[in-house]
């Protein structure tokens, strides 16, 4: 249990460290405001008026109207156009630039009384790039205009036609789009698995650090194994990363997320923690100082979050029933109050599993190596060659 | 207590130990001297379970360093070179964190602690932090660590290294007062050091051990009773013919031209004035001393460079 004393004590030390308390509570501030950004968020794309998410278009381009009667002039957009007065300068403003365009409407009252077409000029500069949505905008307030006097036609032929009750149809909706699941449980998968990401730097330091700082020699003196010391400095991590999900999840409930069953949520991402140290300690295992963990870590990293989110996309676009391997499917299959089969739980933990054994296999077989630890370290070839047995076939063919 | 049998390790490419035979009695202080790169961190490693040997035996009061790791670990104090410490730990806390892995219980580990951190003179600094401490009591501080548990063998590699005379006399002392009741191996640059403090000394180089003995066994095979040490005015100008001519010179033993000094072994006194004619205009200084350590070894490596 002698790992336990290295555990015990790499926590305590983590978490007596000011820095490290400054990082862990500006997570749990970035966290706070998040939610608030994401509940306000949610609020408005639920909202009948919807959110808008493309960027405004008001008064986009200028159009002067010359429109006697009006009835043209009042089926213009004018959050996108910028109407106004034709006069005597339009003409030449629509020449310098100033103007996009120019509507001039003929006397419609006689258009409606005679049953002849309705005249209108646009005139527009064919190198101003506005030039089509001016051209777009005017098209369907035509459009409009053309039914509003085909309806004030048909008035006039048959009286209470206006009474004849149109065809109405009633939305009832089931489920949510696809876009809102994406952004509710997608979202809120990723911010419960974000700390597994933020502590990283940990184990580089507990590991790195041991190798930079030389410590690592009277640490290795000790009558404890290698693996144990890999374990127990990894075993510190994934509490402290437990502490900080614990946090998140209260968090997320007091600010009314539905997390389904929280408790199992909160055990599905501490467990999925176990495989992102392991990786996360290969890396450090190897590399020599903190910059190259830091760059094998962003690599590792990306793999981690690809391996997680693809598969909790496909889920939520195909609809379907397929068992995923990550974890993270698991967690919104929750969410999702889904009735869970063994094989949702058991195909991740396997993974999980697996990745586990092979992660720590590796970051051990690594921090074994003397070489590794106190140089001069072997490179990547060399070291993949050792590790499938290359290397200890080419010696006995060789005979040493 | 130690035994060390044609033990191999290489770096690579390079051969640290090479074919390495040596062993050391219980309650013997054995100094290792040699020079960079000799070996001696590499051999201390071994022996600590801290490197894994390539080839040959290695004992550890009767274990096996391949077999049986912690236990071998479980009896040695180890200090190394640089006192690497947690920074970030009180001296207090860091005693106490390597008591625990050498898994000392509790009612042993506390007095253990305040009884170490008094006999190295740190009882008032205590609870403050390592990162606040000179070199000078970080290695006070290594030096209890390594006998937190009470250890049967403790190793010392350059634990005077860079410290001022007036800590390095301490520490000097404080390794002194443990000959007879711990097995100590101590490695280090410091000739007269190993000449005061060691059992036998043992020359290492190359991987290899040179010669081991005690060190007035080790004095006498220097075949002189005085060594004449002269400055030369220009090491150039001294010829292979001069180095041959003040060979055959009777009385003379042995002949070791290092740097600019040039160090003669003499049978008597009465030797002197022939190399002094024979030399004549290229003297700067000259002196004559008792054969020490430091002769010795430098007699060694040199023979070795020579061959």
């Amino acid at each position: 249990m002698r790992y336990w004393t290295i555990s015990k004590w790499e926590l305590k030390n983590t978490l007596q460290s000011r820095k490290f308390l400054l990082i862990f509570f500006f997570q749990l501030t970035v966290l706070v405001m998040m939610v608030f950004f994401f509940n306000g968020f949610m609020a408005n794309i639920e909202s009948q008026e919807g959110v808008g998410l493309t960027p405004s278009l008001n008064e986009f381009a200028s159009l002067d109207v010359d429109d006697p009667q009006g009835i043209f002039k009042k089926n213009l957009n004018p959050e996108i156009l910028k109407i106004g007065l034709a006069n005597n300068d339009s003409s030449q403003s629509l020449k310098q630039g100033k103007l996009n365009g120019l509507l001039l409407v003929q006397n419609t009252s006689d258009s409606i009384n005679y049953l002849s077409p309705l005249q209108s000029e646009i005139l527009i500069d064919y190198s101003d790039p506005k030039r089509s949505v001016v051209r777009d905008e005017v098209i369907l307030a035509s459009n409009k205009t053309a039914s509003i006097i085909s309806q004030q036609m048909i008035d006039k032929i048959i009286p209470n036609s206006g009474n004849i009750n149109e065809p109405q149809i009633q939305e009832q909706t089931t489920g949510e789009s696809l876009p809102m699941q994406l952004i509710k449980k997608i979202m809120t998968a990723i911010l419960l698995f974000l700390p597994l990401f933020l502590f990283g730097n940990l184990v580089v330091d507990s590991i790195v650090g041991e190798k930079e700082r030389k410590t690592g020699e009277i640490l290795i003196a000790m009558p404890i194994s290698r693996s144990y010391i890999i374990l127990g400095k990894s075993l510190a991590v994934i509490m402290t990363m437990a502490i900080q999900v614990a946090l998140w999840i209260i968090i997320m409930l007091v600010a009314g997320f539905s997390l389904g069953n929280p408790l199992l949520v909160y055990l599905i991402v501490v467990i999925s923690a176990v495989p992102i140290v392991g990786i996360t300690t290969i890396v450090a295992a190897y590399a020599k100082n903190f910059k190259e963990a830091g760059i094998g870590i962003t690599f590792a990293y990306i793999g981690i979050v690809g391996f997680l989110i693809v598969p909790a996309l496909a889920y939520i676009a195909q609809q379907g029933n397929n068992i995923s391997f990550s974890s993270m499917t698991l967690v919104i299959k929750i969410f999702s109050g889904e009735s869970l089969r063994w094989g949702d739980i058991i195909i991740p933990m396997i993974f999980i599993l697996i990745i586990s054994i092979f992660s720590y296999g590796s970051a051990i077989w690594l921090f074994k190596k003397d070489e590794i630890v106190f140089g001069p370290r072997p490179g990547i070839v060399k070291l993949f060659m050792d590790f499938i047995g290359i290397t200890t076939i080419i010696r006995k063919i060789k005979g040493f | 207590m130690i035994e060390i049998n044609s033990l191999t390790k290489r770096f690579g490419k390079i051969t640290a130990l090479n074919q390495l035979n040596l062993n050391v009695k219980k309650g013997e202080l054995l100094g290792l001297i040699g020079p960079n790169g000799a070996g001696k961190t590499t051999a201390i490693r071994i022996i600590s379970c801290i490197l894994h040997p390539d080839q040959g035996q290695v004992l550890v009061g009767g274990y096996d360093v391949f077999k049986n790791p912690l236990e071998i670990k479980s009896m040695i104090g180890y200090l190394p070179e640089e006192p690497n410490l947690y920074e970030r730990f009180k001296a207090y806390d860091l005693l106490k964190y390597f008591g625990e892995l050498y898994g000392v219980p509790k009612d042993i580990l506390y007095p253990r602690i305040d009884e170490l951190l008094e006999l190295v003179g740190m009882s008032s600094r205590a609870h403050h932090k390592i990162n606040t401490f000179s070199k000078g009591l970080r290695q006070r501080i290594g030096i209890a660590r390594a006998l937190i548990h009470d250890p049967e063998i403790i190793i010392f590699d350059e634990p005077t290294m860079g410290l001022d005379p007036a800590t390095a006399i301490t520490i000097r002392d404080f390794i002194g007062s443990m000959k007879g009741e711990k097995t100590i191996i101590l490695c280090t640059h410091y000739m007269d050091e190993a000449d005061s403090l060691s059992d036998r000394v043992a020359i290492l180089n190359q991987g290899r051990i040179l010669d081991m003995g005690t060190p007035n066994q080790l004095k006498s095979k220097i075949h002189g009773d005085l060594i004449l040490k002269i400055d030369l005015n220009g090491p150039e100008k001294f010829l292979v013919d001069d180095f041959n001519s003040i060979k055959s010179l009777k009385g003379t033993e042995n002949v070791f031209l290092n740097g600019k000094e040039l160090n003669i072994s003499l049978k008597s006194k009465e030797d002197i004035s022939d190399i002094i004619e024979h030399l004549n205009s290229n003297i700067m200084a000259i002196n004559t001393k008792e054969p020490n350590l430091e002769d010795v070894f430098i007699q060694k490596v040199s023979n070795l460079q020579e061959e």
